[in-house]
């Protein structure tokens, strides 16, 4: 085989054409490991929010949280059933929530539609991520107008920073206490308040959103979903936090398809420049690759040789592509929840899809961007190519 | 086939095709040249002398008759065949050197014992042995563009002969050289065929070059018109 210094040394060579494909398909990596990165994000959150053990009651039919409404009578009895799990001080871990979802100011003057959750005070027991962030405040205290902003959100809105008072509509308006995360999951897009006060400030009275509740087991968990469903007094809908998050990120699925239409075409505009920049270098290297079938290498090991020195070439911009999105960990982009029709915030995340992304489509430009260049290196006549200047 | 006629040509054509036209560049030409010969082929521009140098090397087809080479007929080989044949049998030594530019001298000697089965010690002895050979012993790691011309073609010596091939095939080996270096690269093809009994088929236009060959052929319009046996080969050892 043709030692691998040989293409190594001639991508040295030809530093400057080297350089250039490299940045080229760097960015392409590079853009499409953006995309892919908030895909994988997104997929993240709606993973990370939902326990095996937990269910989410709803109105039957309703497709979210956002479309639920289940009279307060009702919804107060789920916490008295058995099976429900306690916290410390013995108390259910069943949260009736209530969400709104006004229009709210982003900081650069344009507005959008923001989950306002309104919770129970056991509700960040069902939320084992969530923490009001070191040095950035504290808990909301029920009935005093104030409010705790996840992190994702507090520098994106009007008034949502620690200390500041955000206004919500006319009568609405909360004190930031506290600024929290709640380990990537989709409360990261919320803005959280006391459920009491939002029912008053929505004059939504005697009327919740959900019930979040915790089982104790699987087994309890199936008969609790027994009893909600089917008992007349309930007659809801019972849905596994898991199931409930799968299908809140269908919207993803939207992204990944858009996604990989866009990085296929990208890529396939990489093969060129590949392949353009193999060319070149074939071009230049005529009487080597006659000298070499003349010594003995095979058309084989000349194929091998270039393509492999075309996938170095892409490897190298795509190692290029990838390291460019290290800086982006932090990044958080905002979009609308197709479902909710509210604000969803997703943080970058560096992970799985978006090295299987960057692999890919490093491997795709090199090997079919070296493909054709290859094939003409090792169809070239050898004599016609030891002739060559 | 026995191996005392090392190279064997029958009636050999070659033609090329260019559009319509069939243009002949070697007619019905016989020759027989024993082991251990150094030839050199002469002949104006166009007479054929390198194609029927790329026919004993195995670069290239006849038309028409056959070109046996070490007892082998290497029309009746496929491309895989014939490429194999090359790096087991045959040095080649170029005009313009045809070094890898990216290279060393060491690394551009090794180049056919790539293809070979040998251990990376063994390789590395036998590409000091041939660098020492030719005279090149501590320039191993130079490469190309830090070489004389003549430095050059003897790392392209080297590299003909670190597999050991029977048979040397030269085009021009001297053509790109100054007369002092083509004299000691001379010297040196001598020394090969004289020392190690390698076959030698050289192309040239230069006649001194050709005067140390132990047999000089003219070729003109395709066809052999003057064959010559020399018996000067000791005097070219002893005039480098």
């Amino acid at each position: 085989m043709i030692p691998l210094k040989y293409n190594v040394r001639n991508l040295r060579v030809r530093w400057v054409n080297t350089l250039l494909t490299m940045l080229g398909t760097g960015a392409i990596v590079w853009s499409s490991c953006i995309l892919f990165g908030l895909v994988e994000g997104l997929q993240h959150s709606m993973k990370v929010s939902g326990d095996p053990l937990d269910v989410i009651v709803m109105r039957k039919g309703s497709t979210s949280e956002t479309n639920s409404g289940i009279e307060l009578t009702t919804a107060e009895k789920i916490p008295t059933l058995p099976g429900i799990a306690r916290d410390e001080k013995g108390r259910p871990l069943a949260a009736l929530e209530l969400l709104n979802i006004p229009v709210v100011e982003r900081v650069d003057g344009s507005r959008t539609n923001l989950i306002i959750r309104g919770i129970d005070p056991v509700s960040t027991e069902l939320r084992p991520d969530f923490k009001i962030l070191e040095g950035q405040g504290r808990m909301l205290e029920p009935g005093k107008g104030e409010c705790v902003v996840s992190k994702n959100l507090a520098k994106r809105f009007k008034g949502a920073s620690l200390g500041s008072e955000l206004k919500v509509g006319e009568r609405e308006k909360y004190r930031v206490v506290g600024i929290f995360s709640a380990g990537g999951s989709a409360a990261e897009s919320e803005i959280w308040v006391d459920r009491k006060e939002l029912e008053q400030n929505t004059a939504r009275e005697g009327i919740t959103s959900s019930v979040q509740v915790r089982a104790n087991s699987a087994e309890d968990l199936a008969a609790l979903k027994q009893t909600i469903e089917n008992d007349t007094q309930f007659k809801l809908a019972a849905i596994s936090e898991s199931a409930y998050f799968a299908d809140q990120s269908r919207s993803s699925a939207f992204l990944i398809v858009a996604g990989t239409i866009i990085a296929v075409l990208l890529t396939i505009g990489a093969m060129f420049a590949a392949a353009n920049t193999m060319y070149a270098a074939i071009r230049s290297r005529t009487r080597e690759i006659g000298t070499m079938r003349a010594l003995g290498f095979s058309r084989f090991d000349l194929l091998i040789s270039f393509l492999g020195e075309s996938v170095i070439l892409c490897t190298l911009g795509g190692l290029l592509g990838l390291a460019a999105t290290i800086p982006l960990s932090a990044l958080t982009y905002g979009t609308s929840n197709f479902n909710t029709f509210s604000e969803v915030t997703i943080n970058f995340r560096f992970g799985p899809i978006v090295m299987a992304v960057a692999f890919v489509m490093t491997l795709a430009m090199g090997v079919f961007g070296g493909l054709f260049p290859a094939i003409r290196a090792v169809r070239m006549d050898v004599i016609t190519a030891l002739r060559e200047v | 086939m026995g191996k005392e006629h090392s190279i064997e040509l029958r009636n050999v054509t070659k033609t090329y095709k260019r559009d319509e036209f069939t243009i002949p560049v070697l007619t019905d030409l016989d020759l027989v040249v024993p082991e251990g010969e150094f030839l050199a082929l002469m002949g104006p521009s166009g007479s054929g002398k390198t194609t029927l140098l790329n026919l004993i090397a195995g670069l290239d087809n006849a038309t028409q008759g056959s070109v046996i080479v070490h007892g082998q007929d290497l029309g009746g080989m496929s491309d895989g065949e014939i490429t194999r044949w090359r790096s087991e049998n045959v040095g080649f030594i170029f005009q313009l050197y045809n070094l890898i530019p990216v290279l060393t001298a060491f690394e551009n000697v090794e180049l056919p014992l790539l293809l070979t089965n040998l251990s990376k010690r063994k390789r590395r002895d036998n590409v000091m042995t041939a660098l020492r050979a030719v005279g090149l012993e501590g320039r191993e790691d130079h490469y190309p563009r830090q070489l004389s011309g003549g430095q050059e073609q003897r790392v392209a010596i080297a590299r003909a002969i670190v597999t050991d091939p029977f048979l040397l095939v030269a085009d021009e080996p001297t053509g790109d050289l100054d007369r002092k270096s083509a004299e000691e690269i001379l010297s040196l093809l001598q020394q090969l065929n004289k020392g190690f009994n390698k076959t030698i088929v050289m192309v040239t236009h230069d006649p001194e070059a050709a005067q140390r060959a132990s047999r000089l052929l003219h070729l003109d319009k395709g066809k052999l018109v003057h064959d010559e046996v020399r018996n000067n080969l000791e005097e070219g050892v002893a005039s480098s």
